[in-house]
C-alpha cells in the first residue's frame, strides 16, 4: 500500500533490470551499486533493483543510500521478512520492468562487468544465458566438490546439460520470466525449469569469480537432502505435469509386477503342498497387498489428470516459447 | 506510526457515531460459543475505550444459533450507542464471522473480542497504542494468570505443544484479544478454527506481530473443563497448522521423508529374510514377509501422495507471491 508504482521513479523506458537479492549485505552494497553502473552506463536504458531479503543488518540503509544517489536508476525493494533467495528473485523479476533481466549475487563474487557480455550472448537468439565460474575462489572441501558433484547429479536427472547451476549470474528474456514462477528453494533449477516448463534455449558463458571480500557465505553442507527432494519435484514436474496418470500408471504396473511375481510363488507353493498341511498364505497376502498398492496408485494418477486438467484448461496458462530462426 | 497518522487524515471527513475526539477503533465481538450478557460486556469496555479517549464502534456478529443473544442490544442501538448487529445465514466459526464482519469496519485499527470477558477492559487500549506505535498485530497475554491451577496446565501443556511443533513465540494464543491494523485482518487468512492460531499465520507473512501482557479478567477465575471432543479438535488444528506453516510450499518433504523412513524401514526387513533365504530358510512360513511389504507398500503411497501435492502446489504457483513486500520503489524510502 505504501509502494510508489515504477513510473513515479523511472522516467525513461528501460530495457535491462539488474536485480541483487540482499541477505545482510551492508558491507558490500555500496560497492555493488557502483560496479553495476559501471557496467550499465555504456549500454541502453537500465534500472538496478536491490531487494532487501530481510536482512537483519544496516543492508536496507546502505542500500537506500544508494537509491539516493542515482534515483533514477536504483530502487529499493524491501520484503517484510526474510524469505530466502528463491523468494527474493521472484520478487525481483515480479518488480523488473526491463525486457531483459539479468541477476545476480549480492555479495561481489560475480563480476558486473561480465553482464554486457551475458546481454550480447542473449541476443544471439538465447531465453537464457547462464554464467560459469572459471576459477572459483571458494573453499575447495566445504563449496566446491559438493558443487561439481551436485551439477553433476543436476546433470544428470534433469538432462538440461548445464555446467555451474550454483551460479546466480544469469540473463533472461522477460518472455521466459513470464512462463516460469520460483517457489520453495527452486532457484537452484532455474535452467531445468526454464528449460522444462518453457522449452527454453539455454546458453553459458564463462563468467569471473572473486573471493569473497566481506561477511560470509550463507551456505553450506546442510542442505543435501531438501535439494535432492526438490530436484525430484522438478523432474516429475517437468516430465508429467501434462500426463501424470502417465508417471502413476508406472507405478501402478510396477506394482502389478510384483503381485503377479507374488502370486506364482504363492501358486508353486499350493501345488507343491502335500495332503495334511497347512497352507501358507504369506506368497497370496503380498501379492494382494501389491495388487492394492496398483489400484492406488492408478487412482491417485486419475486425480492428479483431474487437477491438471483443471487447472491447465484456464484462461492465461502461457504455452512453451515460440522461435524463431537463431541468426 | 505512519500507517496510523495517514489514516486518521484520511478518516477526518467522515461521520463518527462515537464521542471523543482520539483515533479511532473497531471492536468486532464474534458471539458464539459461551456468550455472556452482551449488555454488560459493551458497557463495560466502552467505557475503557471513552476513558482513555478513543473513538470506537462495535461490531456483534453471530449466526443463527446465537441469534438471541444479541437480541438486548436492539435498546441500546435505539438509544445512540456505536453498535451494529449482523447475523450470518448460517452456522460459522468465530473466523469465519470475522471474516464476514472485517469489511464492514470503518476505523483502520480493529480489536477483536471475544464474547466472554478474558481481560480487564483497561487491557484493551494498552494493546491498541501498541498498534499505533507500529505494530501490525498486538497479541493480549493474559498476565500474571489468576485461574484455576487445572486450566492454567492445560495452557501450558497446549502452549508447549504448540512451541513444540510450530517454534511459535506466542505464549497466550487462545486469548482472542487482539488489536491489529485493518489490512492486516483482512488479509491474513482466518479460515475455519485457524482465526486462534492468526498470529503465528501473520508471523509467517512477514507481519510484524507483539505480544502485550494484560490483566486477566476476574470472571475468568472459575475453573473451565471441555468435552473432550475439544480437545481433540485443538490437537487436530495444530498438527495441521504445523504441516501448513512448514510445508505449503513443499509438500513433498514432509511427505517423502516419512514415505522414505517406511521404505527404509520394510526393505531392511526384507533384506535380512533375503539374506536368510540364501542361507536356506524358506520364505513361505515368515510373516515378517508381510510385515516388510506393508512398510514398502505404505512408503510408497506416502510418496505418490506427497508427489500430488507438489503438483497442486505447482498448478497453483502463478496465482500467487511466495513474499510479501514491506516497502519499496521510493528511493531513499528507508533513510
Amino acid at each position: 500500500m505504501d509502494r510508489c508504482s515504477r513510473e513515479d521513479s523511472m522516467t525513461t523506458r528501460v530495457q535491462t533490470s539488474v536485480i541483487v537479492p540482499l541477505f545482510n549485505e551492508a558491507q558490500t552494497v555500496g560497492a555493488l551499486v557502483e560496479a553495476v553502473r559501471a557496467a550499465m552506463s555504456q549500454g541502453p536504458e537500465w534500472e538496478l533493483i536491490l531487494v532487501d531479503d530481510g536482512s537483519g543488518d544496516d543492508t536496507a540503509v546502505a542500500a537506500a543510500q544508494a537509491c539516493a544517489r542515482y534515483p533514477d536508476h536504483v530502487r529499493l525493494v524491501r520484503l517484510a521478512r526474510n524469505y530466502g533467495q528463491t523468494a527474493a528473485l521472484q520478487a525481483g523479476f515480479d518488480e523488473a520492468g526491463g525486457a531483459i533481466v539479468v541477476s545476480m549475487d549480492g555479495d561481489l563474487q560475480n563480476d558486473p562487468a561480465d553482464v554486457p557480455a551475458l546481454l550480447a550472448k542473449l541476443d544471439e537468439g538465447y531465453d537464457l544465458v547462464v554464467g560459469y565460474r572459471v576459477r572459483r575462489r571458494d573453499r575447495l572441501l566445504t563449496r566446491r566438490i559438493p558443487s561439481w558433484i551436485a551439477n553433476r547429479i543436476i546433470q544428470r536427472i534433469t538432462g538440461v546439460r548445464i555446467r555451474d547451476n550454483g551460479c546466480s549470474l544469469k540473463a533472461y528474456r522477460r518472455e521466459l520470466l513470464e512462463r516460469v514462477r520460483l517457489y520453495s528453494d527452486m532457484h537452484r533449477f532455474i535452467p531445468a525449469i526454464a528449460a522444462g516448463a518453457a522449452g527454453a534455449r539455454i546458453a553459458e558463458i564463462p563468467v569471473r569469480h572473486h573471493p569473497r571480500r566481506f561477511g560470509t557465505s550463507k551456505y553450506g553442507l546442510s542442505r543435501i537432502g531438501a535439494v535432492l527432494a526438490d530436484l525430484l519435484v522438478v523432474k516429475m514436474v517437468r516430465s508429467f505435469r501434462d500426463r501424470p496418470l502417465a508417471l502413476f500408471s508406472v507405478g501402478a504396473l510396477l506394482a502389478l509386477a510384483a503381485a503377479a511375481v507374488f502370486g506364482a510363488a504363492g501358486t508353486v507353493s499350493i501345488l507343491a503342498m502335500r495332503r495334511g498341511e497347512g497352507v501358507t498364505l504369506v506368497f497370496p497376502a503380498a501379492a494382494l497387498m501389491f495388487v492394492g498398492l496398483s489400484v492406488y496408485l492408478l487412482f491417485l494418477g486419475l486425480i492428479a489428470e483431474l487437477a491438471v486438467r483443471e487447472q491447465l484448461s484456464r484462461p492465461g496458462i502461457r504455452g512453451p516459447l515460440l522461435h524463431g530462426e537463431i541468426g | 506510526m505512519r500507517h496510523g497518522s495517514e489514516s486518521d487524515r484520511a478518516l477526518e471527513g467522515e461521520t463518527v457515531a462515537s464521542s471523543g475526539t482520539g483515533p479511532w477503533v473497531s471492536v468486532i465481538v464474534p458471539v458464539t460459543e459461551r456468550p455472556e450478557p452482551l449488555v454488560g460486556l459493551y458497557w463495560e469496555y466502552a467505557a475503557a475505550l471513552q476513558t482513555a479517549g478513543y473513538r470506537f464502534e462495535f461490531l456483534f456478529v453471530t449466526d443463527p444459533a446465537y441469534r438471541a443473544m444479541t437480541e438486548p442490544l436492539a435498546a441500546l442501538v435505539k438509544a445512540g450507542e456505536p453498535i451494529r448487529v449482523y447475523t450470518v445465514g448460517q452456522s460459522s466459526s468465530d473466523g469465519a464471522l470475522l471474516t464476514a464482519a472485517i469489511g464492514e469496519c470503518r476505523a483502520p485499527v480493529v480489536v477483536t473480542l471475544p464474547s466472554y470477558r478474558r481481560v480487564t477492559a483497561e487491557g484493551i487500549p494498552q494493546l491498541i497504542r501498541r498498534v499505533s506505535e507500529g505494530a501490525d498485530l498486538a497479541v493480549a497475554r493474559r498476565w500474571p494468570r489468576q485461574d484455576s491451577l487445572l486450566n492454567r496446565l492445560q495452557t501450558s501443556a497446549f502452549h508447549a505443544l504448540l512451541r513444540w511443533l510450530t517454534h511459535s513465540t506466542i505464549e497466550d494464543i487462545a486469548c482472542g484479544v487482539r488489536a491489529a491494523r485493518r489490512e492486516v485482518l483482512a488479509e491474513v487468512p482466518m479460515h475455519g478454527d485457524f482465526y486462534r492460531f492468526l498470529p503465528l499465520v501473520a508471523q509467517r507473512d512477514g507481519y510484524r506481530v507483539e505480544q502485550v501482557d494484560v490483566a486477566q479478567h476476574p470472571a475468568e477465575r472459575r475453573t473451565r473443563l471441555y468435552g473432550p471432543g475439544t480437545y481433540l479438535r485443538r490437537l487436530i488444528d495444530v498438527l495441521g497448522l504445523a504441516f501448513l506453516l512448514r510445508f505449503t510450499q513443499k509438500p513433498l518433504r514432509f511427505f517423502g521423508l516419512i514415505g522414505s523412513a517406511a521404505c527404509l524401514a520394510g526393505s531392511s526387513v526384507l533384506f535380512v529374510l533375503f539374506v536368510q533365504r540364501l542361507q536356506g530358510r524358506p520364505l513361505a512360513d515368515r510373516p515378517l514377509l508381510l510385515l516388510g511389504m506393508l512398510f514398502l507398500v505404505l512408503g510408497v503411497q506416502f510418496i505418490a501422495l506427497g508427489l500430488i501435492g507438489e503438483i497442486i502446489v505447482h498448478l497453483h504457483s502463478p496465482g500467487w507471491r511466495p513474499y510479501r513486500i514491506r516497502e519499496g520503489g521510493v528511493p531513499a524510502a528507508a533513510a
